[in-house]
């Protein structure tokens, strides 16, 4: 099974290196795609608060017209959060005792759009708009077992960041972006809710 | 940055993407801490109880065919740490089953992983080595009057309470009003699991506010 996950992350990165070529080879013309790296904060929910650097985000577009391109999108990202031994009331005579530790999976996926300004410069900004839908797990882990909830929402994300290629003649550079979402998922594990999702945070990877 | 550079960035970035999605946190330092749950019938009066019978031995669910009792001096520090929390709640221990309002029952799993459900009523035929229900009179067996879905799993301690006042005649069981599962207790050291025990027992009580109702 290993071997096989090697090859396949081989292949993949045989098409990517194809797609990366200079510009006159692109795989897919008039179109960009990033591959970046993330760090979420999520903001105002009592389950996994704390920033972390578990997640990736992919996405495409196909410009409509030279300023203006739309696109698929799917990211994930992963926050955690220890908790110390702490009595919990789980209502109808029950109690439980443990230290947990929370995770909050996010995955959303949907529809992009964004508009470049400058797209002959080295630097390229862009302000961008993600739709969509987001699954998010709830979960709760303590002693040996772990405790979740699938969750379902409407995703919306607002973006601002820039693409930046060293050399004009190569259609490969870097990503960098500023990103804050909202999501509607509703859910609870044992005595926590999560109502709604909020997080903002940076993305950094490449572009071509 | 070169675009060469760049080429092994895209693939670093693939590979990683490819190799993980879901992060799982490292549960390893969970083990190092106990975990108490109970639970109680909340129809039951418990100021309507007055005495408890406490067998002096722990019953142990291991891999054995027949029946083992832990009766050493860390069983007895065990069993008189739940006489003191029943005493401070309010229940006077008695010599005699059969004067007795309240049945505790003290179980230790070494071995065995058990998950315990409310949709099967007749789960404790699978428990070959359970307190047999005829220890407390003429009974088949016993019930929850709640719902309960816990797992047993190596390393734990239940300790559950019964209404010997409280049997069903028809079916002649007799009802579980209350029940604490601690796990966590299978250190490598002897010492730390019979501090950390002690310390999980007093916190079931802690947890379990109703029980005093007897003072």
């Amino acid at each position: 099974m290993k071997t096989a996950k090697y090859l396949r992350i081989l292949a993949l990165g045989a098409v990517l290196l194809a797609a990366v070529r200079p510009a006159s080879a692109q795989l897919f013309p008039n179109s960009y795609i990033n591959i970046d790296w993330q760090v979420n904060v999520p903001l105002g929910n009592d389950l996994a608060d704390k920033a972390s650097g578990w997640g990736m985000n992919f996405e495409g577009g196909y410009f409509v017209t030279p300023e203006i391109a739309v696109g698929p999108f799917i990211s994930y990202h992963t926050n955690l959060e220890s908790l110390s031994r702490r009595t919990l009331d789980l209502g109808n005579g029950s109690a439980l005792t443990a230290a947990q530790k929370h995770a909050l999976f996010q995955l959303p996926f949907g529809a992009t759009g964004r508009y470049t300004w400058m797209q002959k410069s080295v630097f390229q900004p862009y302000a961008g708009l993600k739709l969509g839908a987001c699954y998010a797990e709830l979960s709760s882990y303590y002693y040996v077992l772990k405790q979740y909830t699938d969750t379902w929402g409407f995703y919306l994300s607002p973006e601002i960041g820039a693409s930046i290629f060293p050399d004009p003649s190569y259609r490969i550079g870097i990503h960098i972006a500023l990103y804050y979402s909202y999501a509607t998922n509703n859910g609870d594990v044992l005595t926590y809710s999560v109502n709604n999702l909020n997080n903002f945070g940076i993305r950094v990877g490449i572009s071509f | 940055m070169t675009v060469k550079k760049l080429h092994y960035l895209a693939i670093a970035l693939f590979a990683l993407a490819a190799g993980a999605c879901q992060k799982e946190p490292s549960t390893s330092g969970l083990n190092e801490d106990y975990l108490v749950y109970t639970d109680h019938d909340t129809a039951t009066d418990f100021a309507a109880f007055e005495t408890y019978f406490l067998p002096d031995s722990i019953l142990v669910i291991g891999s054995r065919d027949k029946s083992e009792y832990w009766k050493d001096a860390d069983a007895l520090q065990i069993v008189n740490t739940v006489a003191e929390r029943l005493d401070a709640a309010g229940y006077t221990r008695t010599a005699e089953v059969d004067t007795a309002d309240l049945g505790i029952q003290l179980s230790y799993v070494r071995q065995r992983t058990y998950f315990v459900g409310y949709d099967q009523p007749y789960w404790w035929w699978y428990y070959p080595y359970y307190w047999s229900p005829g220890y407390w009179g003429d009974w088949l067996g016993w019930h929850y009057p709640y719902r309960v879905y816990y797992g047993y799993t190596a390393g734990s301690l239940l300790i559950e309470m019964l209404n010997l006042d409280g049997g069903d005649t028809t079916s002649r069981t007799l009802p579980i009003v209350w029940d604490s599962f601690i796990g966590g207790l299978l250190t490598s050291s002897t010492e730390v699991n019979l501090q950390r025990t002690t310390a999980a027992v007093k916190q079931a009580f802690a947890q379990s506010p109703y029980l005093y109702q007897a003072q």
